[in-house]
């Protein structure tokens, strides 16, 4: 090949390579099959899962430490669907939640919402985590609390901060290196949630629900007037709020529609029962509309299918999980139900839309059942939903002590 | 930010909101700080040593490619052409600006590949393609996060380009795959603007 490249005049060679250029800048702009929910400067994972990495907290409040559990999800493997590993974090209490991987899919950045730390986990290796690095002075870099939801940005992290230095008012987003150095704090007015990026728009999305405060206080004593209800619109490069939009009661999880050039999504609030759409119009500025109620529903995750065809919702006080055909994004329809299934909270969506992880934890302050799992749903190509009765871990009976699962990803 | 419009908007760069690779761009960059620039010298495809900090002064876009990529670094290197051919009509480069690609792949990327290679994009003084061997470079990949694995036939690395500032110090960091010739474009002037 380089014999046949040096043989060519330079133009032919340079248009060689520009059409290559344009072929695969094609491909990637073409939908595919992809794993969802991820920033888009991840690298998405393209092929069937062989792990599945869950941040877990101790079953009993404080006894025993936060920990990285690695699960066997290759169906050839004689572990399938058992712990096959267990990374301890050395600290308790922390009230592990959500993670992110970096860009590169080389670390794993695990939040923990209460004592306001980040780990950073090695997976270069993906059988064999390490934690590498432990950030204790998050509130001091950052004047800020609560970490909830690590993104991916181009050698960075960019984390959402629920609320101010003291556990309360508002919060923002915080940015670090991959390797956890910090680099700046972009102030919100409300409680910052989750942050989602749209590059080929500049724009990036964040939703908000409450205080560190008053998530860590038990939900009967919750006070609503501490919710947040909106969604910043961002310019992103600029790192700039542009448009604030207005939804209901903690607005939580925040989908793009992947399709090159999709300029709408959909959102939940779990205070609400209500899933939200949101579009961009031609001039940039974003609209924000009810798109269903949940009634009964409590929304505790949104996830989506790779085609753009589903959405699919956790109710953590409705016992199921729903998908949504949103096929047509103005009139998205319920599709298929799960029903019976305890507290489900946080989902994940396989690279070929054909299976969907849960678990069953939300918050210490939430959960109401002991009953912790991860549980694997089927998906067949009509998008209806099965439970896999090949495939669920039951952390009560866990060796080392039982856990409460929350977050996933997988590799 | 008013000084970086003003600058941006002088040097013709204020591109209209949606670029030419249909990725929209924002007139005002928060460029942060976000780390020293490692300092390396390597050989260019002249066999001339290059130190990265004996073009302070100068703002410096650096990515790192492999010759053989079928992928991402086509697509980046033909954006860079572009990009340099944008820096070169306003007079940029390769005074105020320098454009450097290093390989990941040295073994393959011998010198005479390489230059192969950088002759395909008319290299100059603008834009020097960089490599050294295997065991000096690979500190030089490591300080920027760079490893590299084979992968369905070819390699694969962190696909990041990175934009220094006159001081040595790292501003930005793009991703090739939304990797936009008009906000770099951008950015450059915010950062050509900046006193001190």
């Amino acid at each position: 090949m380089l014999i046949e490249h040096r043989s060519l005049p330079w133009i032919h060679r340079f248009a060689h390579i520009s059409g290559l250029a344009l072929l695969t800048a094609a491909a990637i702009a073409a939908p595919a099959a992809g794993e969802t929910c991820l920033s888009p400067y991840i690298k998405g994972l393209r092929q069937p899962e062989k792990v599945l990495y869950l941040w877990s907290l101790p079953a009993e409040a404080g006894k025993g430490r936060d920990a990285l559990l690695v699960i066997d999800t290759n169906i050839a493997s004689s572990t399938y669907g058992r712990v096959i590993r267990r990374v301890e974090v050395g600290s308790a209490g922390n009230e592990a939640h959500h993670m992110g991987y970096t860009d590169d899919r080389r670390r794993i950045w695990a939040a923990s919402l209460n004592s306001n730390r980040f780990f950073i986990f090695d997976v270069s290796d993906p059988m064999q985590p390490k934690l590498a690095r432990t950030l204790d002075d998050v509130v001091k870099t950052t004047g800020m609390t609560g970490p909830h939801t690590p993104y991916a940005i181009p050698g960075r992290m960019l984390v959402s901060m629920a609320s101010g230095k003291d556990g309360t008012g508002p919060g923002g987003l915080a940015e670090f290196t991959d390797d956890g150095e910090f680099v700046a704090s972009y102030p919100t007015p409300d409680h910052t949630y989750e942050q989602v990026i749209k590059p080929e728009f500049n724009k990036m999305l964040t939703s908000s629900w409450m205080s560190q405060k008053m998530f860590m206080t038990p939900m009967s004593k919750w006070d609503p007037s501490d919710f947040s209800d909106t969604i910043q619109v961002w310019d992103f490069k600029a790192r700039k709020i542009t448009q604030q939009l207005k939804g209901d009661k903690v607005m939580l999880a925040v989908r793009w529609a992947l399709k090159p050039g999709a300029n709408y999504g959909f959102s939940i609030s779990n205070g609400g029962n209500s899933i939200w759409r949101f579009q961009m119009q031609p001039d940039g500025q974003f609209t924000l509309t009810k798109a269903a109620d949940l009634p009964g529903c409590a929304p505790g995750d949104l996830r989506q299918s790779p085609d753009d065809k589903f959405v699919y919702v956790s109710c953590i006080a409705g016992a199921q999980i729903q998908a949504w055909d949103i096929s047509d994004p103005e009139h998205i329809k319920l599709h298929d139900t799960i029903q019976g299934v305890v507290q489900p909270n946080m989902m994940h969506v396989t690279y070929d839309g054909k299976r969907l992880y849960f678990t069953n934890s939300t918050l210490t302050s939430v959960d109401f059942s002991r009953r912790y799992q991860l549980t694997l749903i089927q998906i067949g190509p009509d998008g209806r939903m099965k439970q896999d009765p090949n495939f669920g871990i039951d952390f009560s009976k866990l060796a080392g002590g039982g856990i409460r699962p929350h977050d996933m990803l997988l590799n | 930010m008013r000084r970086a419009l003003i600058a941006a908007a002088c040097l013709g760069v204020l591109a209209p909101a949606r670029a030419e690779e249909g990725i929209s761009t924002s007139p005002t960059p928060r460029l942060n700080v976000i780390r020293k620039a490692a300092d390396f010298e390597l050989l260019d495809t002249h066999r001339e040593r290059l130190r990265l900090s004996s073009l302070r002064g100068r703002v410096v876009l650096l990515s790192f490619i492999f010759t053989t990529c079928s992928s991402a670094c086509p697509i980046v290197s033909s954006r860079i052409a572009g990009l340099r051919q944008d820096l070169k009509s306003r007079g940029l480069v390769p005074d105020k600006v320098q454009l450097l690609s290093v390989t990941v792949d040295p073994l393959r990327d011998d010198p005479q590949a390489l230059a192969g290679y950088a002759e395909g994009f008319q290299d100059d003084a603008s834009w020097r393609f960089l490599r050294e061997e295997p065991a000096r470079l690979a500190p030089v990949l490591a300080s920027y996060g760079e490893w590299v694995r084979p992968a369905e036939g070819t390699l694969d690395h962190p696909a990041r380009v990175y934009l220094i500032d006159g001081r040595g110090r790292v501003r930005e960091i793009y991703s090739l795959e939304f990797f936009s010739r008009a906000q770099a474009l951008i950015d450059i002037a915010t950062l050509l603007a900046e006193k001190g």
